[in-house]
């Protein structure tokens, strides 16, 4: 068999061609496609990206401001609302009450009140339902 | 290389810009052309691998550092486009590399632009059966004609091994044409 030797023997070139007038479209079609203004577009693009979102985060904690504020709120009772709620709308009857209370607890409730003589006629005197009351 | 240098400022400058990225468009199209067309090998995906190199170089400029020379980090960039343009391509195709460079070169044989005989097909065959690198070294060093400390800036490995790397691909050329 005969030996190969890619140094003893002629060069062998690739056998590409190239077609005709090739590099002189070639170049002008390059100079055409290049992307000139790009950096500048992508740079103002950024830019309303960057507000846009800044926008958006300020939206969303304006909207969670009154949620923060609003909640501790809700969760304190009023105390005219509490005694209406326990007057009128259940059925909690005083035994119940008397029930639910310490020893302690009603012997702090029964404090002596000093009531001068002058003082109870003063009542009296500006409250006439009471003299009513007394009356039956 | 102060000449090289203040041709990178006229092509950053976009006063002068377009004249210089002329210059370097008739500087580097063939030599780039030849390099790219020796890796994808029909002429084709040439074009678009090569405007595709032009366009990153221009794109690119600004990143140049001069840490290496404009001519090497161009045919870098021309490499690269080619080597990822026949990787998609393969990808596509659902075939490895090897197998679509055979497939384009059995099309050789009817394209308009190949005008080359059974031993130029046998080369290119026997080149196709390499390892992706000894390939680009191959081809580099005997088609291009490239000195080994230019191939070393493209590639970023030693001579030394640049020359091992051809030594074997060579060998095994050799070896491929004689038991085809």
């Amino acid at each position: 068999m005969k030996t190969f030797k890619l140094e003893n023997e002629p060069k062998i070139k690739s056998g590409f061609n190239i077609p005709e007038h090739y590099f002189e479209n070639f170049s002008e079609n390059v100079m055409r496609n290049l992307p000139r203004n790009e950096p500048k577009v992508i740079s103002i693009f950024k830019k309303r990206k960057n507000l846009l979102m800044i926008a958006a985060a300020i939206l969303v904690v304006a909207l969670m401001v009154p949620i923060f504020y609003s909640s501790p709120s809700s969760k304190e009772i009023d105390s005219v609302a509490l005694e209406n709620y326990l007057s009128y709308q259940t059925n909690i009857t005083q035994y119940d009450l008397i029930n639910a209370l310490e020893s302690e607890d009603i012997d702090k409730i029964n404090t002596t009140v000093a009531l001068e003589n002058k003082t109870i006629e003063d009542i009296l005197a500006t409250n006439p339902d009471l003299e009513q009351l007394i009356n039956e | 290389m102060p000449e090289e240098e203040e041709f990178i400022q006229q092509l950053l400058n976009p006063k002068t810009q377009n004249e210089a990225f002329q210059k370097l468009l008739l500087a580097y199209q063939k030599p780039l052309y030849n390099l790219i067309r020796n890796i994808v090998l029909n002429h084709d995906d040439t074009d678009d691998a090569l405007q595709n190199t032009f366009i990153k170089v221009f794109q690119n400029l600004k990143n140049f550092k001069g840490q290496s020379k404009l001519f090497s980090w161009m045919y870098r960039i021309a490499t690269n486009e080619a080597l990822s343009l026949l990787n998609q391509k393969a990808k596509k195709h659902g075939v490895s590399s090897e197998t679509l460079q055979n497939k384009t070169i059995d099309n050789l044989k009817s394209d308009p632009y190949f005008d080359g005989d059974e031993i130029q097909i046998k080369l290119h065959k026997a080149i196709a059966a390499l390892p992706e690198k000894q390939q680009l070294v191959f081809k580099m060093k005997y088609f291009e004609e490239l000195k080994y400390e230019q191939i070393s800036d493209i590639l970023g490995t030693s001579v030394g091994a640049l020359k091992a790397s051809y030594h074997h691909a060579v060998k095994k050329i050799e070896v491929f044409v004689m038991a085809n």
